[in-house]
């Protein structure tokens, strides 16, 4: 199709915008509202255009091109016209400092910027130098604004966590709505109101986290000018390169890029134009990463516990005390836990330096109990993520993928939309639970039972219940029905029961399978190694069979173990009732080249970006020196010699697992203990420290030790957010905080813990609540 | 005004909805009619209802929120006893609908589009009554109120005020 923009006789494709047509063309006809992932809006009216013909000035971004369309992009009408409209947008926004007889000076008597609670004008935001509001102005070249300039006065939303705003800087371009709802398929905000008293935000009052934000940062990415603004990265400018990489906060890890200023880790964003890429980042790729690396928690030095108490040591020191603990003692009382963090070198190191050096084969990892194993042994059968996108009808089971797992979640959401039905088996609303089918909640403390019933409604026509039949019947139907199976199963004590039934049910079906976990390399550790259950070391423990504990950036105990002596090797600090002999700091994601395994076992690369901090070292020089140190074989531990080792396809070896029958008594909520209490391991682990943690942020999204308890549950308890309670199992009792959110259906408690094991026994356990004090 | 119980609302309105909607997510088109049947049930739209109709129609309560303050049809509160509505057409803001607006302000204690604390009155604002005759004009429930001073506008409402203060006495 030819169309002649501007003089110029340009051919383009049938369909396309004529703003699409000129970028294609390199004719840039000014914008802000026009988006590439997103649908035409017309909004900003910038980028009015003449088209011979047409009556008006049509917007270039809502209009598509015709064939012999004759368009004119900058003619003094339009460049005027542009002006006026660009004006009446600066009129209600801070831009004094745009349109500055002085604005190149001022940054010479700006101060502290950081202490500023708002922007005043544009060298005083943090989007100054990389804002395209700011590039529009200088193209129409506005120096003065004839309109009476109008402050809105709203006030700051920096209360919630991870990103401000600032709506006295928004120019209702709409694209963070936009892509929240189109892209992101979370419609968390939207325009609320009309003309000047217009608002973004989410329904009513609600805080963005009531509204079911997932802190995934497209909107903060889109934003055209410094109305949303990262915490992290604010006042951070414009950063000096942008470097390819993965997320290790999940098994998915997904691509990102690394933004880097003066050498330090400065952000991270997902691939593509920083400025237009939505991504498929959740809020750990988007937000947390940065926080992790440039924690000020990071383990800096060696640390030796002398006599007299710890003490930081020279490396050449720590190096001969690990030598001289490692030399004392027989190989097969030497334990080792790996963290499923590491890369597949630092994994194939550990094999050769523990295997083939020090001669043990107690080789473990403090996730690596009978639960995961059954869970993960299901992965043999997994698809990946891309083959979803075939499925007809999808089935989550105990997927909880608040803040986490976006990539899959969004693939469930966007196969949702397009009519493919989606039933959500558990308790948990998340991200994915408005665009289900059917949210199919087990009855509470028969969940066994309940996979039972569908194994049976599909055998035989049947008496089960009108959701299992509805569940069963679309399953039937469909050609391509594939399980979504969530490590929250993992948690519950009958798990394994669970897993055998889900598996019966998949092969009567036919149906496919596909397992996420938050550990970014277990498969490659699994693959690697040969390991042990962390069951079957722990007993080796308690029965004094192991002298030394070799502990690598994993976090297996809540109290000292009975060994003689502890070595702990981690981007972080152990903890201190570990009261570890010798803590080695050592380097982590972004700090090292490496490689992690995905679920079908393929391979996925990344590279170091930047220098560990203080004397950190990679762990693959850690365990060269002490070799030479011990020195009783020649072997090369560093990155170069280990990587050609590693096989091109990898499968896992799953650990022996005795299975003990259980204990506890699986039982349904009754009068006296009415609740069913709900426990999950934090999932957001990365080394030996919870994110939650450490990052404060990320601690009010994710809150660990505390109750999480339906509006309406609270509502009729008279029970407030931050009030504590008494919870009571027939065997047990705790005080904990009270958060009040909608996540979990009434009837229901949710509890997020920190430690690896559980209080209240059996999980799901029935409990009942009171309030603290009265 | 009778307050619909919930079971009725849904009654009358949401199962033939719920048939219809629950597959066809975000049909916005049948938005429109559905707030405006629960405004008619309740004579403005709770909060509550918002949530509930989004987890029917499987729109965002975002996005619903959006409609409801885009139009002003649409009300978030519940009216006053009395509504008053003061013209604000040419006719009347000629003949100084500002200084009646004042006046019904001071008198109130509320501006436009709000309700008193008491329940007692709701003021808001047209356009025109069409009697520019009588300009400036108000408009209390279905009575109008023509040729007004300020002071006229004062003892009115004093007027409607009065029988609700000998009930509490
Ligand atoms: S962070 Fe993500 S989910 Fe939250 S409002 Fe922005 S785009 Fe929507
Ligand atoms: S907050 Fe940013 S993206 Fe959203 S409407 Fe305002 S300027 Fe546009
Ligand atoms: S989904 Fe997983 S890999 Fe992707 S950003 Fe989140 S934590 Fe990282
Ligand atoms: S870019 Fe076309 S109207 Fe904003
Ligand atoms: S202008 Fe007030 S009644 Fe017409």
């Amino acid at each position: 199709m030819k169309v002649t923009i501007d003089n110029q006789e340009i051919y383009v494709k049938e369909g396309i915008t004529i703003l699409d047509a000129a970028q294609e063309h390199n004719i840039y006809i000014p914008h802000l509202c026009s988006h590439l992932e997103l649908s035409p809006y017309g909004g900003c009216r910038l980028c009015i255009i003449e088209v011979e013909g047409m009556k008006g000035y049509p917007t270039a971004c809502t209009t598509k091109v015709e064939d012999k369309m004759v368009i004119r992009t900058h003619t003094k009408t339009l460049q005027q016209m542009r002006r006026e409209i660009l004006q009446l947008i600066l009129s209600e926004h801070p831009s004094a400092c745009l349109i500055c007889d002085e604005q190149e000076e001022c940054s010479s008597f700006q101060q502290t910027i950081r202490k500023v609670g708002a922007t005043t004008g544009c060298r005083w935001c943090p989007k100054d130098g990389d804002c395209e509001l700011q590039k529009v102005v200088d193209y129409l070249e506005i120096d003065k604004i004839t309109f009476p300039v109008y402050y809105r006065q709203l006030p700051i939303e920096n209360h919630e966590p991870f990103y401000d705003r600032d709506y006295n800087l928004c120019i209702y371009c709409a694209r963070c709505v936009r892509i929240c709802e189109e892209h992101r398929k979370s419609s968390v905000i939207s325009l609320r109101q009309r003309g000047r008293f217009s608002t973004i935000g989410p329904a009513f009052n609600m805080s963005h986290i009531d509204a079911g934000c997932e802190f995934c940062g497209a909107c903060v990415s889109v934003c055209p000018t410094g109305a949303l603004s990262e915490k992290g990265r604010k006042w951070g400018g414009i950063p000096d390169s942008y470097n390819a990489s993965i997320c290790p906060l999940c098994d998915l890890n997904c691509d990102i890029q690394v933004l880097m200023k003066k050498g330090k880790v400065i952000g991270t964003l997902p691939p593509g134009d920083p400025h237009q890429s939505g991504g498929e980042l959740c809020v750990k790729g988007r937000f947390c990463l940065t926080h992790i690396i440039n924690s000020p928690d990071r383990l800096k030095e060696p640390e030796y516990l002398f006599d007299e108490g710890i003490g930081i040591v020279s490396w050449d020191e720590a190096v001969k005390q690990a030598g001289k603990m490692l030399k004392d003692v027989n190989g097969k009382r030497v334990a080792v836990y790996l963290s499923p963090n590491l890369t597949l070198e630092e994994i194939l190191a550990a094999k050769l330096f523990f295997k083939d050096i020090i001669n043990t084969s107690n080789i473990t990892s403090s996730i690596l109990n009978s639960n995961l194993i059954s869970y993960i042994s299901l992965s043999e059968e997994s698809i990946s993520l891309k083959e979803i996108e075939k499925s007809d009808c999808i089935i989550s089971v105990f997927l909880n993928g608040n803040y986490n797992y976006a990539p899959l979640t969004l693939s469930i959401k966007q196969k949702a939309e397009k009519g493919t039905p989606y039933f959500q088996i558990g308790w948990i609303k998340d991200t994915t639970s408005r665009y289900a089918y059917q949210q199919i909640i087990p009855f509470p403390g028969r969940e066994k039972t309940f996979f039972n019933k569908i194994a049976q409604s599909i055998e035989n026509a049947d008496n089960s219940s009108p959701e299992i039949k509805e569940l069963v019947k679309k399953i039937k139907i469909s050609s391509n029905p594939i399980f979504i199976l969530g490590p929250d199963i993992m948690g519950l004590t009958e798990a394994d029961g669970i897993l055998k039934i889900i598996k019966k049910i998949i092969t009567l079906t036919g149906s496919k399978i596909f397992l996420t976990n938050p550990y970014s390399n277990l498969i490659g550790l699994l693959s690697l190694i040969d390991t042990k259950s962390n069951e079957e070391i722990n007993e080796l423990i308690s029965q004094k069979k192991i002298d030394l504990l070799y502990i690598i950036g994993d976090n297996p105990f809540q109290k000292r173990p009975p060994v003689n002596s502890i070595i702990c090797q981690s981007p972080f600090p152990a903890p201190d009732y570990l009261n570890a002999d010798l803590a080695l700091p050592s380097a982590m994601w972004g700090e090292i080249s490496g490689s992690f395994a995905d679920i079908k076992g393929n391979i996925k690369k990344f590279k170091a970006v930047t220098n560990p901090p203080g004397k950190a070292i990679q762990n693959n020089e850690i365990f060269d020196r002490i070799n030479k140190e011990i020195g009783k074989k020649d072997i090369k531990f560093t990155y170069k010699g280990i990587s050609k080792l590693i096989p091109k396809k990898l499968e896992m070896r799953f650990p022996f697992v005795k299975r003990k029958p259980l204990k506890a008594k699986i039982s349904p909520p009754n009068t006296s203990f009415p609740l069913l209490l709900i426990q999950e391991k934090n999932p957001h682990i990365f080394y030996n420290i919870s994110l939650s943690n450490n990052i404060r942020d990320m601690r009010e999204i994710v809150t660990e030790d505390a109750i999480i308890m339906n509006p309406t549950d609270a509502l009729k308890m008279e029970i407030q957010n931050g009030d504590s309670i008494f919870v009571k199992s027939d065997i047990y009792e705790k005080i904990y905080p009270i958060i009040v959110r909608k996540i979990i259906p009434q009837n229901f408690l949710l509890l997020i813990t920190s430690s690896r094991t559980f209080d209240f026994n059996p999980n799901p356990c029935p409990v009942h609540i009171r309030r603290n004090n009265v | 005004m009778t307050e619909l119980k919930k079971s009725d609302f849904e009654k009358k309105t949401i199962v033939d909805f719920k048939k219809d909607l629950i597959n066809k997510r975000k049909q916005h088109g049948s938005l429109i009619p559905l707030l405006q049947s629960a405004q008619d049930s309740y004579g403005y739209i709770p909060e509550k209802t918002v949530y509930y109709i989004s987890e029917l129609v499987g729109i965002p309560s975002a996005e619903i929120y959006g409609v409801i303050t885009f139009y002003s049809q649409f009300r978030l509160k519940p009216l006053g006893k009395h509504v008053i509505r003061i013209c604000e057409g040419t006719a009347c803001h000629v003949n100084g609908a500002k200084n009646i607006l004042k006046s019904l302000q001071n008198e109130l204690g509320i501006s436009i589009d709000e309700t008193s604390d008491d329940g007692l009155f709701t003021l808001l604002s047209v356009a025109c009554l069409g009697c520019c005759s009588i300009s400036p004009v108000i408009m209390i429930d279905s009575k109008i109120y023509g040729k007004l001073t300020p002071d006229m506008t004062k003892k009115i409402i004093k007027e409607y005020k009065k029988p609700e203060k000998q009930n509490v006495s």
